[in-house]
């Protein structure tokens, strides 16, 4: 095995493992909600829980299946060695690290901060630098994939990166932007004020920078399902990519539209004006230029497989696609998900519509919809596609596998669609108990209990999952494995340098972050607001 | 690389469309919007385009509201940075003023009579302060710590709290822990949702993420919680910020008031 594909099993396994106990917690954290009678509750151990599960989900199954599906492209796109392996273990085992010491903070009961910190309240120092190593784990990747784009480059003049790499070096460089916001506010603000140095906090400045990480990391983690869309879900149809070009269109507006818009999250935030948040909203309504164009192109693409495959008439392709495939399946689904998941993403990028969902349930329903809906379930599927060439083996049931994905997809939206509901009927978020009591709240209770429902068979789909992956090693060991990237139609031979590497977009991404960020940022230093109190949940005065 | 003829027009028309969209954006933000918004409200266009950007307060969209209301504070304290640091630094002026304090409170803030004073000595300096200076304001009533504090400067004030928080808490005899009845457990724990009581440990917890001025309960006479719980309820005692105490007391039976007590007052942690 080489040592990319250590790397990728390594990585993987880590981000599947935090991923169901995280699971597990999270269907606590619905029972918690619902009007049945739960155990072990407190007030701390819940919101230790919601640190614990977002944590978990948004930073450690994320970033570490971004970095091991990095490396496996990184090798098998280019068809090199990986560059630097000592350096990717470094980087897995500082991630590693870090996840360690944040999850013991976490359930020692002295960082129930949630995932997005919320100063002023400021937990034990060990979990922010915890999480500052997985971010610098992180960070080796992104050099890696950067440097292995550019050997490849050196050694193929003028020849088009393949497409799957130019995605995940899109991604890099992305990331590397969007760490900056989150990173700054944890070196000077947080950190600090964890260490006892510092008594105030400037909470604008922090949830400023924080919303400058906080959309482009939702990209971050969206990106490897995009890669998947465009270069292998064509193959496992049996078809062909309808356009290379649109592919690379597609990142290279991810990573300019995923950083000057973070001010959408900040809507109903006094600090910020009425006329950047206008700005950020504006940029923001372009991202739907890449997922438009994705659309189209991933149904041109399968359409084209449709037809390859005897399907006729307007529609009739689709019933003529191979669905007993994962991750054409899995990708049909994510379609789905992602259709119900972007319009409530519209609802709350629009100022007016979301003063009346900003602190209810209908947030946190919309995120776990487009994030554990449509991101993990393509999670699963490109863990299904890698895993007989990781090990070497043949999945020994593809209907176990479907089962998994039907499951988890059903169980999504039992889960979200009463949870977007309940928000819309005014159940406020970031809150472990109700007062099932009150006859207005006890009317929540059945949609409650439906959603927990919901999140029991993501449980039990999450489960299967793991399952599925280690009934790999009953397999039947098998040959070579199969072709996993998509050819193009058009092959691209030659592609302009600006569609074949960052230098440009790097320029504009620095242009449109002066604009948008420069003064929401500069405010801060120049009216020198009063701090916030930090209000420490490790310890009492 | 940038002598590529196929990339030149890249750069051009990739920088002019993004650019091109930007400004359209901040045209329509940032001046058109404004004015638009601030026409209705009775607004120039200079006020309302500065309103948008951030650089004067107020909404480009709607006349500053104008309130004659004036704020009728529970308590005069406010807390600062400073004010923190000062009260974590016990003094020489503490300890000389706190010779007024010992004859009910005791020499190390060990009360002589537990049933009527609390101990000071382990309590959190911040809770002190705020004590002390409702007493001062009358935010706080009692005949007898009102003519001690209010002739205590602000200095001295912090100085006295500082003073008794940095003495160790009274030993509990073990011996004589009763085991707390699980409702009242509950109640310490996870509060009541269906009556709106959060859980005491929430402000009052060893973890907590309450209130600064919440004070530490245990190692104190349970007739004396109980008393304040009483005064809470009745609404003899007022000088809880958002009527936090008063709202949880008033729907607490006097069997639970008794039990709270006498579970913080046999507790050696939270």
């Amino acid at each position: 095995m080489t040592h990319a594909r250590r790397l990728a099993l390594a990585h993987f396994w880590i981000g599947f493992i935090a991923f169901a106990i995280a699971l597990v917690l999270g269907v606590w954290q619905m029972w918690v909600r619902s009007p049945l009678p739960a155990p072990f509750l407190t007030a701390s151990t819940y919101f230790s829980s919601v640190t614990a599960h977002g944590t978990a989900m948004a930073y450690v199954l994320t970033t570490f299946t971004v970095m091991g599906f990095g490396y496996y492209v990184a090798e098998t796109a280019l068809a090199r060695a990986l560059p630097a392996p000592r350096w990717a273990w470094t980087g897995f085992w500082l991630a590693l690290a870090g996840t360690l010491m944040a999850v013991v903070t976490i359930f020692s009961g002295r960082a129930a901060v949630l995932f997005t910190f919320y100063p002023p309240l400021i937990a034990s120092v060990f979990y922010y630098i915890g999480l500052v190593l997985v971010v610098a784990g992180s960070w080796i990747w992104c050099v890696l994939m950067i440097v292995a784009m550019g050997q490849w480059k050196g050694a193929n003049p003028g020849r088009p990166v393949p497409l799957a790499m130019f995605a995940t070096v899109a991604n890099a460089v992305m990331w590397l932007w969007t760490t900056v916001g989150v990173t700054l506010e944890l070196l000077f603000q947080v950190i600090p004020a964890a260490l006892g140095l510092k008594a105030q906090i400037d909470v604008g400045l922090s949830r400023t920078l924080f919303s400058w990480t906080l959309h482009a990391v939702v990209y971050f983690w969206l990106i490897p399902s995009y890669i998947a869309f465009y270069t292998m879900v064509p193959q496992a149809a049996g078809g062909r990519l309808y356009s290379d070009t649109m592919g690379r269109l597609t990142f290279v507006l991810f990573l300019i539209y995923s950083l000057p818009v973070g001010l959408h999250h900040l809507l109903m935030d006094p600090h910020q004006s009425n006329a950047f948040k206008f700005l950020q909203v504006a940029l923001t309504a372009l991202v739907s230029v890449p997922t438009l164009l994705t659309v189209f192109t991933i149904g041109a693409s399968l359409e084209i497989a449709g037809r390859l495959r005897g399907g006729r008439g307007l529609f009739g392709w689709i019933g003529a696609l191979p669905w007993e495939r994962p991750l054409v399946l899995a990708t049909g689904l994510a379609f789905l998900m992602l259709a119900f998941g972007g319009f409530g993403g519209l609802v709350n990028m629009s100022y007016g519509m979301n003063a009346m969902v900003h602190n209810t349930s209908w947030v946190t329903a919309h995120f776990h919809l487009i994030f554990g809906g449509t991101v993990v379930i393509m999670y699963f599927a490109i863990a299904y596609t890698l895993w007989p060439s990781l090990t070497g083996r043949a999945a020994p049931s593809l209907a176990a596998q479907r089962l998994q994905l039907w499951l988890w997809f059903i169980g999504m939206l039992v889960m979200t669609l009463p949870w977007h509901y309940l928000g819309l009927l005014g159940q406020w978020r970031r809150v472990a108990t109700f007062n099932y009591a009150d006859p207005i709240i006890a009317a929540w209770g059945p949609w409650v209990i439906v959603s927990l429902v919901g999140g029991l068979i993501l449980l039990v789909s999450g489960l299967l999952f793991v399952r599925n992956l280690l009934q790999f090693a009953i397999g039947r060991a098998s040959h070579v494995p199969a072709e996993v990237y998509a050819t193009a139609v058009h092959p691209p031979l030659r592609v302009p340098a600006a569609l074949n590497g960052f230098r440009l977009w790097n320029v504009l991404v620095l242009v449109l972050m002066l604009l948008a960020y420069g003064y929401p940022l500069a405010q801060f230093f120049i009216i020198d607001p009063p701090g916030a109190l930090v209000h420490r949940v490790d310890q009492r005065r | 690389m940038s002598t590529d003829p196929l990339d030149r027009p890249w750069r051009l028309w990739a920088s002019v469309a993004i650019l091109s969209v930007f400004v359209f954006s901040v045209l329509f933000g940032f001046v058109l919007l404004p004015i638009i918004q601030g026409r209705g409200a009775g607004l120039d266009a200079f006020e309302s385009i500065c309103r948008a950007l951030g650089l004067r307060p107020g909404s480009p969209a709607a006349p500053q509201p104008a309130s004659e209301a004036k704020a009728q504070p529970t308590t005069r304290v406010a807390w600062s940075a400073e004010l923190m640091q000062a009260l974590d630094r016990p003094s020489a002026i503490g300890a000389q003023l706190a010779a007024a304090c010992t004859a009910c409170h005791g020499k190390d803030g060990r009360s002589v009579d537990p049933k009527l004073y609390p101990d000071l000595a382990g309590q959190s300096a911040v809770a002190l302060y705020k004590q002390l200076n409702d007493f001062k304001s009358g935010s706080r009533l009692s005949a007898v710590m009102a003519p001690l504090a209010q002739p205590l400067s602000e200095e001295q004030i912090v100085a006295v709290s500082a003073h008794f928080a940095a003495f160790p808490v009274r030993s509990l005899p073990p011996a004589q822990m009763p085991a707390p009845s699980e409702a009242i457990e509950r109640l310490v724990a996870r509060g009541d949702p269906t009556r709106a009581i959060a859980a005491c440990n929430a402000c009052h917890g060893e973890q907590s993420g309450g209130p600064p001025e919440a004070p530490r309960l245990t190692h104190q006479g349970a007739q004396y919680l109980s008393a304040q719980l009483r005064a809470f309820k009745s609404g003899e005692r007022r000088n809880d910020i958002y009527s936090r105490m008063r709202n949880v007391a008033a729907v607490l039976s006097d069997s639970e008031i008794e039990g709270l007590a006498g579970f913080y007052s046999t507790t050696f942690t939270y």
